[in-house]
C-alpha cells in the first residue's frame, strides 16, 4: 500500500472502479484493507505470529485523497472520529485506539481537528499468559467505521481481517511485517506523552476564556492546544502564545455557552518541534508577570488601530471640534503661505498632540506604578483643573466674540504660550486639542485605554501614540494636501462672522464645564468661579479698549492672575467639604432630580429612590440574598453617562422592566475618585465610565457588561437573560 | 449639543459590535427575517408567545439523512407542531453546495419524505446560519415564548450517522421542550452539535 490514491489519474480511477465491480468478492473473504470513496483503510498487525504473554502494537491506517480528512478524538466543530470494534481470538485483547496529534482544519467560521494524507492510529494488543492456540491460524477481525470529509462528508464502514499464526511459545526468530511496523512506529512516536513529573499545567479563567500556562522546562516560542472536552474552548478562536522562561502560555477563548468554570482543562499541547503532551491543567494562580494578556504584535496592532479610529472620531466630539475649527480658521489665514510651511505647521501641531498624550501616559504609568489606580478622565475629577479649563475657554470665547483680539491669530488659544505665532502656536494648539479631548471617553477609547492600562508601559505608549495620531490626522491631512486647503474659502469679512460664531460652541463647552465644576466643588465655589469670569471679562475689556498698549496688557495680566487666584481660592475655601455630600448631590443630579436650590438636607435622595449608592458590600449582600444587581458606573463629568441615564435608564418602560426583574439598582458614582469603584471596574476589565454591569444573583456567575452606548433593547435584553423567577416561567409555558 | 456625535458613534459601535454579538443559551435569540420555500416571510419576533425550534438541514448530509430516512425528524416535527411549536427548518447551503435547494425542489422534497415543519427557510447566503453560528447539520435551537434561547446543540446523544442508535438515544430537543413546557429548568441546555459542517458560501 505504498501508492497514494490521489496520484491516480482519472482513467486510472475509472479502471480501478471497473475492476472493483468486475471482480465480485465474496463477503466472507478476509481483506486487511478496503478502498472506499476518497480513502483507503487498512488494518495493520505487524507480527506474523503471536504467543502467550506477548504485547505488540497493531494499527489502523487511513490513506486519504488530497483535501480529504478524517477526525481526531474530538472532531472540533463538526465531524466524528473513526471507531473500531474488534473480534479477536480468545485470550487476545486490544486497548483503545490511540490518536496522534491532529491538525487544525479551518472551514469557514468553523474549526475541525483531524488528519489529512495519511494517518495511523496505533492500538496496543495483549496476548494473555494463559493463551492456548485453539488452531494454528487465528483471525484478527475488526469492524471499522469512519467519516471522511472535504466539502462534503462521506461515512464509511468496512470489515477488515488478518490471519496470524498462533504459537504456544514465543518464536526464536519472529517474522514481522517490517513495513507495517515502521509505519505504526512513525505515528507511535508522535503520540502525546504524559507531562513530565517536573512540569506543570495550570490555567486561570478570565472574562474571555483561559490563560493556560504550561512549563515544559524550556522556553517555547509557540504551541497549539487541542481540547479533549468539546464544549469548553471556542475551537475556531486563535490561540496567541506567549513564551515564558520555562514553557509557554496560551490565551484560549472560551465557548460562548460555557456556564460553569471547568475543574480541569484536558487536551493536548503540541510544541513546534512536534512533541505533544497530554495536559490535564488544574486551576491555579498564574504569576503576576504573566497574567497580562500576551502582548502579541497583532493584538497590539488591533488595539492601536482602534485607538487611531477613536482619535479621528474625537475630532467630531464637541469638546475638540472648536479647536479643530480654530485650526481650520488659522489655516485659512495661512493659505497664502508656501506649502512647505503649512506642512511643517501640521507636523508641529501633531507633535503637540503627541507630546501631551505622552506626558499623560507617562503620568498614568507612574501613578499606576505608585499603586494608584486611575482611569481616563481623571483630570476632570479635579475642581481646580475644571475651573482653569472653564476660564481658559471663557476667555477664548470672549476673544472670539470680538471683545478683544489675541494678537492677530486665532491659533493662540491657550494663554501666553499658545499666543505665540508660528510653530510654538501650532504646538500648543495641539496641546490644547489633547487637553479638551480628555473628557470625551468615546466608546472606542474605552476599549483602547482599558487595553493600554492593562499592559506594559511601552504598549500604553503605542496605544496612546495611535490615539494622538488619529486626533491629529484631519488637520495634518488638511495641511498636507494643498488641494484640500484650496477648497477653503478665501480670507475675507466672512472670517469675522465665522470667528464670532465659533464662540457659541466655546461658550456651550464653558456651560458644561461649569456644570461639572458645580457637581464637584459645590454652589459656593461656583460663586468664586463666576467672579473669576467677571474678572476675565474686565481683563478682556482692557485688552480690547487699548489694544497693544503695554499698561493695558499689564493690567489685564494682573487681573488674569487675580481671576485664577479667585477660582483656586474659592475651590479651596468654599469647595464642598465632605465627599459624602458630593456623592449625595451627584446621585441627585444623576437621578434627574436637581434641586435648584435649598438646604443640603433636601438634596439627599428620597428613601424610596430606586438607585442606591454603590458599595462592594451592598453588591455582595444583594447577590447573597438571591437578587440580581444592576450597577450604573457613572460620573457627572461623563456626558455619555448622563445621556444614557436620561434617555434610556430613566425611561418609564425600562424602569418598569428593571423593577419587574427584581434587580437591585446601584449607582457607582466615580465623579470623585473612589478606589472601591476603580477596583470593581478593573474586575470587569474596564477602566472608565460609562460602564453598565448586570450581576446575576448567583455569586459564581460572571457579570454581564453592557455596551457603553445603551438602547432600551440592550437593557431589556440583558434583563431577559437573567434566570427567570419561577412565576414568570410558569406564565411562559404552553398547554 | 453633545447628543448628535454620541448617536453617530452609537450607530458606528452598533455596526462594529453586531458581528461580535454571540448567540448564547439564556440570552434573547437574535431576531431574523427569512423567506420560506413558499415565498412567505417569517420573523422570529412574530412568534413571541410560542416555542420555536430551528433545525439546520442539508439533505445530502449523512447525519441529516440518519434522522430523515429513519423518520425520526418527521416524527419530531409532527409531534411538536401539533403541540403548538413553530418548527423552522433552515437550509444554509450555498448555491452549488451540498444541500442547496430551490424553493420548488425543497417543496417536493418535503412532500417526498413526509416532513412537516412549519416552514423551510431558504438561507443560501448563510446570513441566518452565521447569525446563529450554526455549525453542523443537524444543529438544533429551541427558543422559548419570551424569545429566549433555551437550547442549542445536538439533536441527541448519539453523535453518529447510524439510524439504529435512534431508538435508544436521548433526544435533547424533545427533552428541552418537555421541560420548558412544564416550567422546569432545562437540564441540558447546551451540547456540541454533531454532523456535517454547514456548507456556507465561501467555505
Amino acid at each position: 500500500m505504498s501508492f497514494r490514491p490521489h496520484h491516480f489519474s482519472l482513467p486510472a480511477l475509472l479502471a480501478l472502479a471497473f475492476f472493483a465491480f468486475a471482480i465480485p468478492q465474496p463477503a466472507s473473504a478476509q481483506h486487511s484493507s478496503a478502498t472506499a470513496p476518497h480513502v483507503t483503510v487498512s488494518l495493520l498487525v505487524p507480527p506474523a505470529q503471536f504467543a502467550p504473554g506477548e504485547t505488540f502494537t497493531a494499527g489502523l491506517d487511513f490513506k486519504m485523497e488530497e483535501g480529504w480528512h478524517v477526525y481526531w478524538i474530538n472532531a472540533g466543530d463538526s465531524g466524528e472520529p473513526p471507531s473500531i470494534k474488534w473480534t479477536l481470538p480468545a485470550g487476545v485483547t486490544a486497548d483503545a485506539m490511540q490518536f496522534p496529534p491532529p491538525k487544525r482544519l479551518p472551514l469557514g467560521p468553523l474549526m475541525d481537528f483531524g488528519y489529512e494524507d495519511d494517518v495511523v492510529f496505533p492500538i496496543p494488543m495483549h496476548v494473555a499468559q494463559d493463551f492456548r492456540p485453539a488452531q494454528p491460524q487465528a483471525t484478527f477481525a475488526a469492524h471499522v467505521t469512519w467519516l471522511v470529509c472535504r466539502e462534503v462528508c462521506i461515512p464509511g464502514k468496512a470489515d477488515l481481517a488478518l490471519a496470524r499464526t498462533a504459537w504456544s511459545k514465543p518464536a526464536a526468530s519472529p517474522d514481522v511485517d517490517a513495513a507495517a511496523q515502521n509505519l505504526i512506529a512513525r505515528f507511535q512516536s508522535q503520540l502525546p506523552k504524559p507531562l513530565p513529573a517536573t512540569a506543570t499545567a495550570t490555567f486561570a479563567q478570565n472574562p474571555k476564556g483561559f490563560l493556560l500556562n504550561v512549563t515544559t522546562g524550556s522556553k517555547q516560542t509557540s504551541a497549539q492546544f487541542f481540547p479533549l472536552d468539546e464544549t469548553i474552548i471556542a475551537n475556531a478562536a486563535p490561540q496567541p502564545a506567549q513564551p515564558t522562561s520555562n514553557g509557554v502560555q496560551l490565551t484560549l477563548t472560551k465557548d460562548e455557552n460555557l456556564q460553569a468554570p471547568p475543574q480541569k482543562l484536558n487536551g493536548l499541547l503540541e510544541l513546534p518541534d512536534g512533541t505533544a503532551y497530554e495536559i490535564h491543567a488544574t486551576p491555579g494562580v498564574i504569576a503576576a508577570t504573566t497574567t497580562a494578556p500576551p502582548t502579541v504584535f497583532t493584538a497590539i496592532l488591533g488595539a492601536a488601530g482602534l485607538a487611531f479610529i477613536g482619535g479621528i472620531l474625537l475630532n467630531l466630539m464637541p469638546c475638540v471640534f472648536p479647536v479643530l475649527f480654530i485650526k481650520g480658521l488659522s489655516l485659512v489665514q495661512s493659505s497664502q503661505q508656501e506649502r512647505g510651511k503649512l506642512r511643517a505647521h501640521g507636523w508641529v501641531y501633531t507633535l503637540g498632540i503627541l507630546v501631551s498624550f505622552w506626558i499623560v501616559v507617562a503620568v498614568l504609568v507612574i501613578l499606576r506604578a505608585a499603586g494608584r489606580q486611575l482611569g481616563w478622565g481623571f483630570q476632570f475629577q479635579s475642581p481646580v483643573f475644571l475651573a482653569l479649563m472653564a476660564m481658559l475657554l471663557f476667555f477664548l470665547g470672549l476673544a472670539l466674540a470680538g471683545q478683544f483680539e489675541i494678537g492677530l491669530s486665532l491659533t493662540s488659544a491657550g494663554g501666553a504660550l499658545a499666543q505665540k505665532h508660528g510653530y510654538a502656536g501650532s504646538f500648543f494648539t495641539g496641546v490644547l486639542a489633547m487637553v479638551v479631548a480628555t473628557p470625551c471617553t468615546a466608546p472606542f477609547m474605552g476599549a483602547a485605554i482599558g487595553y493600554a492600562l492593562a499592559h506594559p508601559a511601552w504598549v500604553s505608549f503605542a496605544i496612546f501614540t495611535a490615539l494622538a495620531l488619529g486626533l491629529a490626522l484631519p488637520y495634518l491631512a488638511l495641511a498636507y494636501f494643498p488641494a484640500w486647503a484650496r477648497i477653503l474659502p478665501k480670507p475675507g469679512a466672512w472670517m469675522e462672522v465665522l470667528k464670532q460664531a465659533v464662540s457659541i460652541p466655546i461658550f456651550a463647552t464653558v456651560i458644561w464645564l461649569v456644570w461639572v465644576f458645580t457637581q464637584i466643588a459645590g454652589t459656593s465655589a461656583l460663586i468664586g468661579l463666576l467672579a473669576a469670569f467677571l474678572l476675565l471679562a474686565v481683563a478682556g475689556w482692557f485688552l480690547g479698549r487699548w489694544p497693544g498698549k503695554t499698561i493695558a496688557t499689564t493690567i489685564a495680566a494682573l487681573i488674569l492672575i487675580a481671576a485664577i487666584g479667585t477660582s483656586v481660592w474659592s475651590v479651596r475655601a468654599l469647595g464642598m467639604p465632605s465627599p459624602a455630600e458630593t456623592a449625595a448631590l451627584a446621585s441627585m443630579i444623576a437621578n434627574g432630580r436637581i434641586a435648584s436650590s435649598g438646604a443640603p438636607s433636601s438634596q439627599l435622595p428620597a428613601p424610596g429612590s430606586v438607585w442606591q449608592p454603590f458599595t462592594p458590600a451592598l453588591l455582595q449582600q444583594s447577590r447573597a440574598q438571591g437578587k440580581p444587581v444592576f450597577v450604573d458606573f457613572t460620573a457627572s463629568w461623563c456626558l455619555s453617562c448622563q445621556v444614557n441615564e436620561r434617555l434610556i435608564l430613566n425611561r418609564a418602560d425600562v424602569q418598569q422592566r428593571l423593577h419587574e426583574s427584581g434587580a437591585v439598582l446601584l449607582r457607582a458614582d466615580w465623579t470623585n475618585q473612589d478606589p472601591d469603584i476603580t477596583q470593581t471596574l478593573a474586575a470587569l476589565g474596564r477602566s472608565g465610565v460609562p460602564t453598565y454591569a448586570l450581576y446575576p444573583a448567583d455569586p459564581a456567575a460572571p457579570a454581564k457588561v453592557l455596551p457603553e452606548v445603551l438602547t432600551p433593547n440592550i437593557v431589556m435584553g440583558a434583563l431577559a437573560s437573567l434566570p427567570s423567577p419561577p412565576k414568570s416561567t410558569a406564565a411562559m409555558s404552553l398547554p | 449639543m453633545r447628543h448628535l456625535p454620541i448617536l453617530t458613534i452609537a450607530a458606528l459601535c452598533a455596526a462594529l459590535t453586531l458581528s461580535a454579538w454571540a448567540v448564547k443559551v439564556g440570552d434573547p435569540a437574535p431576531d431574523f427575517t427569512a423567506t420560506d420555500s413558499n415565498g412567505q416571510t417569517h420573523k422570529l419576533s412574530e412568534y413571541r408567545g410560542k416555542f420555536v425550534v430551528l433545525e439546520w438541514t442539508n439533505n445530502g448530509c449523512p447525519y441529516t439523512r440518519k434522522h430523515y430516512t429513519s423518520g425520526n425528524m418527521q416524527n419530531l416535527q409532527k409531534e411538536w407542531t401539533t403541540k403548538g411549536v413553530v418548527w423552522l427548518t433552515v437550509l444554509s447551503s450555498s448555491p452549488g453546495a451540498q444541500g442547496y435547494m430551490t424553493a420548488s425542489a425543497e417543496n417536493s422534497y418535503i412532500q417526498q419524505v413526509h416532513a412537516s415543519p412549519t416552514a423551510a427557510l431558504l438561507d443560501p447566503s448563510g446570513a441566518l446560519g452565521h447569525e446563529y453560528e450554526a455549525r453542523t447539520t443537524p444543529d438544533m435551537y429551541v427558543i422559548d415564548p419570551a424569545g429566549k434561547l433555551i437550547y442549542s446543540g445536538a439533536i441527541d446523544d448519539h453523535p453518529n450517522d447510524d439510524p439504529s442508535d435512534i431508538p435508544h438515544s436521548k433526544n435533547y430537543v424533545s427533552a428541552a421542550l418537555t421541560e420548558a413546557m412544564s416550567g422546569q429548568p432545562i437540564a441540558i441546555a447546551y451540547t456540541r452539535p454533531y454532523g456535517c459542517s454547514v456548507k456556507y458560501h465561501g467555505d
